[in-house]
């Protein structure tokens, strides 16, 4: 069955999440959600009948690494494709849960 | 005077510890982080770039299990990991992956001793995680009031912890800090970890309750931050009188998480915990479960080193004290070290007191670490035997030690410089000596042989005299007697 948040409920998300979000944004953030929801809606309609589950049912050895420590090349280009830095640090919001 | 709490008091705690591997749990970045530049030690997994997948380093399962077999407790053979989900900055993915339900070893126990009775304290489970990053703010203060934003290094994030889960079986604070000092004593022994809490290898949440009249569990409450062993203690003292104080007055206790702030020596409650933890388990898809087969289990068990406890068993049939060997196992390398002086041919109790008393001294003095120390235990060995053998005093022994911690001379220039040589001042050499200063001093020798040295200061003078003149090599016990002779 398909669902759908109206702004009440998508600033309860918001609440619960531990975001803010502008007022100007609420409306963004409800059909973001709604695009999720119908997208889900959309793979809920699937016939995933004996389709196993997603948990590891086999018990086969897992991959492991040497412990070998090296360094990746180019790490700039990670501060380039983030959102916003500050000096040496990416800049992310506050949170309050600490304070 | 610590607080006595009216009420039974309930501890379990959560001791998180580094492990001592080169790169972090599911990438090769490097693990050597502190002092680093911020987010230098990053790649695109444990920055979560879409697409990458995490691959299980080696290293860090064979620390846990290793870890989870000193407390005695199973390896298990089948293990996974799961995401565990929080909407915090400081896990690039915004989860983190931890084991959660099949852990990597469960059960087992430490056994401890607080206020000088035994405690076994029961281990519920050891469980592998990554550690997360680390959050500044940039305030004057570096705490998030006042900050409009964070700042986050991920330096940290993706290094391998052990999460060790006790059951609730600690009763008062003192036995909480004995915990975690034998904890971390094991870690060290073990070479899991260094342990060092002030630079956060080793990080310990506690819970604490306290029991309800009828001996049921009161509601508990987590607290957080706490960077020493010391301050532990005091939290859980602070914790311990505030929850009395609070059911005291007719109040009740919140399930809370609060944050120990040691400046002004507090518990604070953290905002918006009563809304948060709901984690969202689900198991780690890009991650096979962690198969471990009975033979590494049993090449695990023929690794393990000597434990502090069987260490100190051992050193019991040396004739020491119990507190003689608790200090001379505190630390593996401080033991190792006694044991080596102890096989270059130096007495035991002899040897235990000299790195007990003078090497943990002279340590002090430098602020060194015993694998800092320059003098070789063949060294002190030797030191000990002159000293034994009376060919050098005490005092002497103990200043050439000092030099040869201090400077990289050897023994011989260092006993030079002293003054002193090796031999023993005794018999008719002695005896000269004796009569020697006894002439030099005739009011003194007058004195004491009419009876006017009632307190025996005059004669400690003379034997003082002795002493100085041969640079401690005359026996102290000889002098005496020859003296005691003469002066009647």
């Amino acid at each position: 069955m398909k669902m759908t948040v109206d702004r009440n409920v998508t600033l309860r998300m918001a609440r619960a999440a531990q975001i803010r979000i502008p007022d100007d944004q609420v409306g963004h953030m409800m059909d973001s959600i709604n695009d999720i929801l119908d997208f889900c809606a959309l793979v809920g309609d699937l016939d995933c009948a004996g389709v196993p589950d997603f948990t590891w049912k086999m018990k086969r050895l897992a991959p492991r690494r040497p412990d070998v420590a090296h360094e990746w090349p180019d790490r700039d280009e990670f501060k380039a494709a983030a959102p916003t830095t500050d000096g040496d640090f990416f800049r992310v919001p506050k949170i309050n849960a600490e304070e | 005077m610590s607080y006595v709490s009216s009420r039974p008091v309930v501890i379990g705690l959560e001791v998180h510890i580094q492990l001592n591997t080169r790169s972090k749990l599911f990438c090769p970045c490097s693990t050597d982080y502190i002092g680093k530049t911020p987010n230098t030690n990053v790649c695109p997994i444990c920055l979560a770039v879409p697409g990458t997948l995490p691959l299980v380093n080696d290293s860090a399962v064979a620390l846990g299990s290793r870890m989870g077999l000193g407390l005695r407790g199973e390896i298990q053979k089948y293990s996974n990991f799961h995401r565990k989900n929080y909407f915090y900055p400081d896990l690039a993915k915004a989860y983190q992956i931890t084991q959660y339900g099949l852990t990597i070893t469960v059960g087992g126990y430490l056994d401890i001793e607080a206020d000088g009775k035994p405690k076994r304290v029961r281990i519920h489970h050891l469980h592998l995680e990554e550690d997360a990053g680390k959050l500044v703010h940039p305030t004057a203060d570096g705490r998030l009031t006042g900050a409009s934003y964070s700042l986050v290094d991920y330096n940290r994030g993706g290094v391998p912890l052990s999460e060790i889960v006790s059951e609730p079986d600690i009763s008062s604070p003192a036995e909480a800090k004995e915990y975690v000092a034998r904890l971390r004593q094991l870690a060290r022994y073990l070479d899991v970890s260094d342990g060092e809490m002030e630079s956060g290898s080793l990080r310990v949440d506690a819970n604490i309750s306290l029991s309800n009249p009828g001996g049921s569990l009161g509601t508990r409450v987590e607290i957080k931050n706490m960077n020493s062993l010391k301050a532990l203690e005091r939290a859980l003292e602070y914790e311990t009188e505030r929850q009395n104080k609070v059911l005291d007055s007719g109040g009740r206790i919140v399930q809370e998480t609060r944050l120990w702030d040691d400046a002004e020596s507090v518990t604070r409650s953290m905002r918006n915990k009563e809304t948060a933890s709901d984690y969202r388990y689900y198991p780690e898809m890009d991650l096979a479960p962690i198969v471990i087969t009975d033979e590494q289990i049993e090449e695990f068990k023929k690794s393990m080193p000597e434990l502090p406890w069987e260490k100190r068993a051992r050193f019991a049939g040396y004739g020491l004290s119990k507190e003689e060997t608790a200090i001379l196992t505190e630390r593996k390398e401080l033991a190792e070290y006694y044991e080596a002086v102890v096989s270059f041919g130096a007495p035991p109790a002899r040897a235990a007191n000299w790195v007990r008393m003078d090497v943990l001294r002279v340590l002090n003095e430098l602020s060194r670490d015993i694998r800092e120390f320059k003098v070789k235990p063949e060294t002190l060995a030797e030191l000990v035997k002159y000293v034994e053998a009376k060919e050098l005093s005490g005092t002497v022994g103990k200043e050439i030690l000092d030099i040869l911690a201090r400077e990289d001379v050897p023994f011989d220039e260092a006993l030079k410089r002293t003054g002193a040589r090796t031999g023993r001042l005794t018999g008719g050499a002695l005896e000269t000596l004796i009569d020697r200063i006894m002439s030099a001093n005739p009011d003194l020798v007058e004195a004491i042989k009419s009876g006017r040295d009632k307190k025996g200061g005059k004669l400690k003078f003379l034997q003082g005299q002795v002493m100085k003149e041969t640079k401690g090599q005359a026996d102290p016990r000889e002098t005496a007697s020859l003296l005691s002779e003469k002066l009647v």
